[in-house]
Parts: C-alpha cells; structure tokens; sequence
C-alpha cells in the first residue's frame, strides 16, 4: 500500500520558474478583488497538494511523475495571435470550411480568442457569447456565480494550476426559456511548441434553455512536450438541455488534460462527448452530478489509439436526488503501442431512489503491443434502483471482417469498416451536425497512416 | 418460524454455531503479537531453525507494512489486534482417533455435526481448534494410495521436503500485510498431497472453530495436487459470539499440477464478531482446472479475493463467489485471475445479497499478460439489495496486454422486484416466503455447486433472513 508520509512533507511540489507566485500575480494584474483571491487561493491548494501519483487509485495508470514534464514547461507567450483571419494558419481554416451552420463561432488561437461572431437574433434574446476575460468586465456578476465553483482548485493539482494560472477561455449563457438550434462552434489552435495553455469554458443554461457547444483543438505535431490544461464547467437549470462535445485532434508532443463537471439541475439534461484522437497524453476527469429530480445525462467517449499514445479517462456519475439517470458509453479502439485506460465510478446516494444508471466500456486491440485497462465502478446506497455495468476487450470481430472480405473489400478495407462500425455506435448517440463527419473523417486518416 | 419478532433478534437467535465450550487450554501466550510471542509458537511446534528464521523475518515485513487504507473499514483493527491472543494450544498433541479428542471438545465438533458427516460422505476430515488441529483422519483406501491429509505441522515433521518445497512461494510473505502476520504466527491447517494420478470421489473436509473470546486465528494450508489428480477440499468457519472483537486471517496456497483438477469450497460463518481477512491463491499449471467456490456469510467484516494463476497453456480457472452481508456486517470479496500462458480460461460468477445495514462488495482482478494469447475471460457480479439502506459495491480491474485476448465484465444490480412479488402473493404465497424464493433463485446457479448439507444450510439461512424483511 501506499505510504503517504513521504509524499506529505514535500510542499511546493511543482513549483518551477514559471510556475510560481509571481506568474499568479502577473496574470491577476487589473482584475477584480474576488477573481485575484480566487487565483491566489489556487496556488496555495497548488503548493500545498502534492503531486498525484499511482499509488492513488485516480492515477494508477498515469504516472505524472513520468509523463508530465512541468519544469520544462513556459508559460504560452501572449499577443502574437493574428486576429485577421487572412493571417490564420491555413489548417484552421480548413478545420472552421468542415462546419456547418451554427448560432455563433469562438476561434481561439494561442490561449486567447481572436474571433467572436453570434447570430444577432439570439444575442437580441441575451445569448451571450464570448471570451471569458470580456465577460469579466461585461456580466461580472453572471462568470462570478460559477466560474471556479463548479470545478475548484480542491478537485485536484492540475486544477488548482489551472486555476490560479488560466489566461483566457470561452463564456457561454443562454437566458430562460431561449432555445439555441444550431451549435457554438469553436476551434482552438495552438502553435507553440513547449508551451502551457490554460483555459476555461463556462457554459451556462437558464431554466428551459437548450444549448450545443461543439469545440475541436487542432494543433501541428512538436517537438517538446506541450500543455493544454482546460476546467470545463457546465451548469444546466431546471428543465434546461445542455450538449457539449470536444474533438481533441492536437498533435504529437501534446499532453492534454480536461476537468469536467456538469451540473444538471431538476429535469435537466447534460450531455457530454469527449472524443479522442490526437495528443501524446490524453487524460480527462469528467464529474457528472444529477443534482434535482428528473436530471439525466448522457456521457459519451471515443478514442483511437496510435503509436505511444497514452489516454486515460476517469468519470463519475454522482446520483444524490431521487428519480435521476445517466447513461455513459466509453468505446476505443488502440493500434500499435497505444494504450488507454478507463475508470468510472456510478455512485448513488442513500435516498437517490428509482435511479437509472448505466456504464459501458469497450476497447478493441488491434495490435500486439496496445493495451487497454478498464475499472468500471459501482457504488451503490439506495435499493430501488436499476445500475450495472459492463466492460469488454478484445480483438477485431474477425467473422464481421471476414463477411466483408468475401463481399470483395481487401484486408484493410475491410478492418477499416469493422473500427468505425465499433466506434460508429458512440457517435450514432449524438448527431450534432457534422461531428459524425468529422470525427470519422479524423479516424479514417488515422487508419491511413502506415504502422 | 416464531411470529412477531424482529429480524434483529432473530438474527442472534439463529446463529445455531453461538455457544462456548467450557475448555482449558495446555497453553496459552500472552496478548498481543510480539517476538517473544512468534519465538514461543515455534518452540511449540518444535521447529526447524529455518522455519524460525521464516517467521521472525515475516514478522518484520509485518511490521514494516502500513494497515491498507483499501477495502474494509480496519480502523479499529490495530486496538483489537493488541487485546487478542495469537497463540492459544488446545491440547498436547493431535489425534487421530475420535475418541482420544478431549470430551469438551469432542462435545463442540459433535455439536457441529463432524462425526456424523465424516461417517457418511468423506474421504477425510480435519478439525482445528482455537490454534491447532485437535484431529486429522483420512480414510484407509486413500492412505493406501499415497494421499496426504496432515496439519499443517505434521506436513512440516514428515514431509519436510516436499513442504519446503513449495511453502511460502505460491503466497511471498510480503504480499500482503496479513499475509506477513500469518507468515509469523501461522498454526494450524491442513497439509494435503495428492499423488500423480489419484482422484479422490469424495470431499476431504476441515473444520476451523475459534471458542474462547478475543482469540486470533491463523490457519495456514498448503495444498498439492500432482499431475492428473482430482480432489475437493471443504473449509467450515464458526465460533461464538462475543462482544469483543475476535480475528482470522489465514494463507491458503495450493498447486494445481499439469492437467489436475481441483475444487477448493469455503462456508465461512464465523460469528459477526469477526475480522476475516485471508489471502488464497492458486498456481495453475498446464491444461489443469482450479475452482474456488466461496460462500461468505458470517464475520463483520471479511476480506478475501481467492486467486488463480493461470501459468500454463490451456489452464483454466473459476471463482464462484457468494456473499451474504445483514446489519453490521461487510463482506469485501471476490476474486483474482491472472493469466500468464495461451489459450487459458477463466470465469467469475459473484452473486451478493444486502440486508438492513449490510454491506458487499466485489472486488475483482482479471489481467492478461503480453503473450497470454487467446486468453478468453468473463465476469459476472449481481447484488441484490434487500432495503434502502442496503448498500453495495463494484470494484472490477481489467488489465489486458495481449490483444489476441477477449475478456467481458458485467455487473448489475437490482432489488427484489415488486412485480415478482405480486406475483407469488397473488398465487397465495406469503410474502415472506416470496422473498426467499427470490433470493433463492438468485444464488442458484452458485447454491447448486455446493455440498447438500452447506445447500440446505444456506436455504435455511435465506428463509430466516427474508422472514419480516419485508416492507
């Protein structure tokens, strides 16, 4: 077991050049009392955790310790960003063609956001759309309700580095009863190599509302190690609907980390998609809470796997109200040394009665050296309820593959179809427009590419 | 059944295995665990020096290992460890004819029904009590034909190669922290060898009872089954209860040999007095088939996770687990498979029942190795909850590194359904006998595995359960 005394005496545990006390004052220079205490706050939880390691059962897999370089790491440089769109990188203009319609469009280059467009109808009916250091100055009282309360710097170390350090993101409100029928589309691109990007997301939806939020990070491949650490905080009202999904297509060298919660409040719905595909590292912690009765949320995952990739997706679906359900569907597929892991835990409350809850995960294998690790979870304190689980590996459905080598297809034709049919599932759940095209467009490229 | 009382009390009156036998021991240690403690058990048992050196060297792996912060709640663990005794002799020496077994003691194994059940169905049959083994027979045929069934300590004196050989290498003393305390304090358990060959039809079966108060038990069982042999080994746990904390913590290893078969059951129901935390591990060797059925009804809190290592081609290994937790009681069970060679199988069937203030939990490990190719693997857990404030829980690790692998796991978790109910109450079956019948059918396809008389026992265990458990 683990012995905890060692890692307890060691304070300021990642405490670099960079990151330190000075960078946290920099950063809250000329914003509001309660924004630089909330950061200053941050870092002491920051100083003060110590550095996750395996021993703890969040982190058996991923040992930070290893695959995370903090102290080479500098903080992403700020103001180079190109805010004509003639300058744009010609990829992310490639990326933003692929979209379809939407209500508005955020692009993010280098941390800030160079583009901000909405449908003037739906700002006219108080849709906000914005960067969240605008919204700082414009709705103040709006960010201050839920900005780090919803994920707090306690949640962990990473978290509380995101917090105290965050040097722009993305605001989203949609008033009472205002319903959103295109997606927010937004496009991060991120060009420094050895750099670390923290951002936030906060989306909020009134009582009655509905809103989509579609996001995709792009990046070129690096040479060093690259940071994009993001706290996404969703909050849906009473009745509200609330999808969000986020296509991770970063390129080699880039360690991300995503820090989700979603509150859904009475007959709320969150849904979630977290696709993975790009990236060195992909780690996620995702905290569904079905805080009212009649809350639900749908929590969906897809990854493919390649080269030495390392992806690791940690959820929980916390059930503390009667009459509640969450459904979460984790679905890979990992080729030549790739390996993923995926821990999830359905917790349900004494009194959470007549609770739905469900958690599927599978991988596939596709070559000798992936490897894939999976801890679904239950926890459960309420007897009227209907929960399970389930958890496959395995390998390539050898008899689907060989039904459609007899139909003419080739080898690679063939496995190609089997992977995005296994995958397909996941995407099939939630058909926002144009996310199935894109993702199985990114999947099919990987396919593609020898070895 | 007696009318208008309260499950509670019913409870503690039908826990049939509550009564202390008047006995004076020949010895007796002091309390606690100390190397004073460790050096008087073996100068009991009048060991080998190296034995000596095995058990003082566990004895500081004991010590230098945290209590887990995992599993069970084991806070008041280190208080209850200081007050019990780790050494306690029953008698001289062990015998082998019934009738030299001390009349008191006699009384307590006739009580629990030994005498009758060797008579009629069993190839041989052990019976330890407090810290040793008051009586060891097997039947003459099987002794005949080379088998073994000894304590634990005549395994050591009489076939000193063969124990060395294999004693402490299936379980390391530092597995685990129990698993380095009973390194240092072992005494009792079974030595058991079954020749090439040899297939017994019958079970051997020991019988593992703790008498006195605050008294600590740490059974140790070293199992052989050479090259295409057979055998069933049967545990029984029981003891009175007391209002002070009791413990047992046991290390079971065994050796399946290249193409043997071997079934390992266990019915624990020890009083709900007891800290059970036993380590139970199998190495399974080429084309052969282990099977561990574990039924866990009794303790306050038992954590036990019986293991296969599947470390030949075509090994096969399966756990059936089955857990029973009422009010004050957590059962935190389950089982490993490791699979290290081609083409080995395994399966894990757990069907677990919460009462009142009852808590289970499964807890599992599949993991196929790199080359472990055309592993096949599938686990199933089911709970059943029986109140609202039942609890239970599902801790399964899938570790695979071979893709040329398929492993499943599934899970659920339900409560008595009130349609089922309706159902049988409306064909004029009262409810509470409706309730059994559920949970009965629940477990089935684990209760039919087991011995008639641990079958009948546990139906009658789930009719007094069930009884005003309704509503």
């Amino acid at each position: 077991m683990a012995d905890m005394a060692t890692t307890e005496s060691v304070t300021a545990e990642g405490v670099t050049e960079v990151f330190n006390a000075a960078a946290v004052k920099r950063l809250s220079t000329g914003e509001p009392e309660w924004l630089r205490e909330c950061r200053e706050h941050a870092w002491s939880v920051y100083e003060r955790t110590p550095m996750p390691n395996t021993r703890l059962e969040e982190w058996r897999y991923t040992d930070l310790n290893k695959v995370l370089q903090l102290a080479s790491l500098r903080l992403a440089e700020v103001e180079v960003a190109p805010g004509e769109s003639s300058a744009w990188p010609a990829r992310l203009h490639e990326t933003m063609k692929q979209d379809r319609e939407a209500s508005g469009h955020i692009v993010l280059i280098d941390g800030h956001v160079v583009h901000t467009d909405i449908d003037p109808a739906l700002a006219e009916q108080g849709v906000i759309l914005d960067s969240l250091h605008d919204a700082l100055g414009l709705y103040p009282e709006l960010v201050k309700e839920h900005l780090g309360r919803v994920v707090p710097a306690e949640d962990g170390k990473l978290e509380a580095l995101n917090m105290a350090l965050w040097a722009d993101g993305i605001f989203v409100y949609v008033p009472s009863t205002v319903r959103l029928e295109l997606p927010i589309r937004v496009t991060r691109w991120i060009s420094q190599s050895g750099a670390a990007y923290f951002s936030r997301v906060l989306i909020v939806a009134d009582a009655q509302s509905q809103v989509s939020y579609v996001e995709e990070v792009i990046s070129d491949d690096f040479n060093a190690q690259t940071l994009k650490s993001s706290a996404v905080e969703l909050v849906a009202g009473d009745g509200a609907v609330l999808q969000y999904v986020t296509v991770q297509r970063a390129g080699c060298g880039v360690f991300v980390h995503s820090a989700q919660r979603t509150l859904a409040e009475r007959d709320a719905r969150i849904d979630t998609l977290n696709v993975g595909l790009g990236g060195s590292v992909h780690r996620v912690d995702l905290n569904a809470k079905l805080l009212g009765p009649g809350a639900n949320s749908e929590m969906l995952g897809l990854y493919f796997g390649d080269g030495d990739q390392h992806f690791d997706f940690n959820t929980s679906q916390d059930h503390t109200e009667p009459n509640t359900g969450s459904d979460l569907l984790y679905k890979g597929a990992l080729d030549g040394v790739s390996r993923a892991v995926f821990r999830g835990i359905i917790r349900v409350l004494p009194g959470a009665q007549r609770t739905d809850a469900y958690q599927t995960n599978r991988n596939l294998l596709l070559s000798s050296g992936a490897r894939a690790d999976s801890l679904p979870n239950l926890e459960i304190e309420a007897d009227d309820v209907k929960c399970s689980h389930g958890a496959t590996i395995g390998e390539l459905d050898t008899e689907a593959k060989f039904y459609l080598m007899s139909r003419g297809l080739d080898r690679v034709q063939a496995e190609r179809l089997v992977v995005l049919g296994f995958l397909g599932e996941v995407l099939s759940r939630l058909p926002l427009g144009g996310v199935i095209e894109k993702v199985t467009g990114a999947i099919e490229e990987k396919l593609s590419q020898p070895g | 059944m007696p009318q208008n009382e309260t499950i509670q009390g019913l409870d503690l009156d039908e826990y049939k295995y509550d009564f202390v036998t008047e006995t004076e021991p020949v010895y007796r240690a002091q309390r606690g665990l100390s190397e004073e403690v460790v050096r008087q058990i073996s100068a009991h048992k009048e060991e080998p020096e190296w034995m000596l050196d095995f058990r003082l060297k566990a004895l500081a792996v004991y010590e230098s290992k945290p209590m887990p912060k995992w599993g069970g709640d084991l806070d008041g663990l280190e208080n209850v460890l200081d007050e019990i005794y780790f050494y306690v002799r029953p008698q001289d020496r062990m015998q082998h004819s019934w009738d030299d077994v001390p009349d008191e003691i006699k009384d307590t194994f006739e009580k629990l029904g030994i005498p009758e059940a060797e008579r009629e169905v069993l190839a041989g049959v052990g019976a330890q009590y407090e810290s040793e083994m008051v009586y060891h027979s097997l039947r003459e045929e099987w002794e005949k034909q080379g088998v073994i069934f000894d304590s634990i300590e005549d395994g050591l004196k009489n076939h000193p190669e063969l124990f060395r050989e294999h004693f402490g290498t299936i379980i390391p003393t530092a597995d685990n922290k129990f698993s380095a305390m009973n390194s240092a304090v072992w005494s009792g358990g079974s030595f058991v060898y079954i020749p090439k060959g040899v297939s017994l039809d019958t079970p051997l079966q020991a019988y593992f009872r703790v008498n006195q108060e605050r008294m600590g038990q740490f059974e140790r069982t070293l199992i052989i089954v050479d090259e295409g042999a057979q055998a069933h080994y049967i545990e029984g746990c029981t003891a009175p209860v007391y209002s002070t904390e009791s413990f047992h913590s046991g290390v079971i290893e065994i050796v399946v040999k290249k193409n043997a078969r071997f079934r390992y059951t266990t019915i624990q129901n020890w009083s709900n007095n007891m800290y059970n935390l036993v380590t139970q591990r199998a190495i399974v060797e080429e084309g052969a088939h282990m099977e561990w059925l574990d039924g866990n009804l009794g303790s306050k809190l038992t954590m036990k996770y019986p293991s296969c290592y599947l470390m030949g081609e075509g090994a096969h290994g399966e756990i059936l687990s089955i857990a029973y937790s009422g009010d004050g009681q957590h059962q935190d069970t389950g089982g490993k498979v490791i699979h290290a060679a081609p083409h080995t199988t395994s399966s894990i069937v757990s069907k677990s029942i919460s009462k009142g203030h009852g808590r289970s939990t499964y807890r599992g490990l599949l993991k196929v190795h790199e080359g472990a190719h055309h592993a096949r693997s599938n686990v199933e857990c089911d709970a059943l909850l029986i109140n609202d404030t039942s609890r239970t829980d599902t801790y399964p690790y899938i570790e695979i590194e071979e893709n040329d692998a398929n492993v499943g796991h599934e899970a659920s978790v339900s409560r008595i359904g009130e349609e089922q109910l309706f159902y049988l109450t409306s064909r004029g079956i009262a409810e509470d006998e409706a309730m059994a019948m559920i949970v009965r059918g629940f477990i089935e396809p684990i209760a039919k595995e087991l011995p008639l008389e641990y079958a009948v026992e546990l139906n009658r265990l789930i009719e007094l359960e069930m009884e005003g458990s309704v509503g």
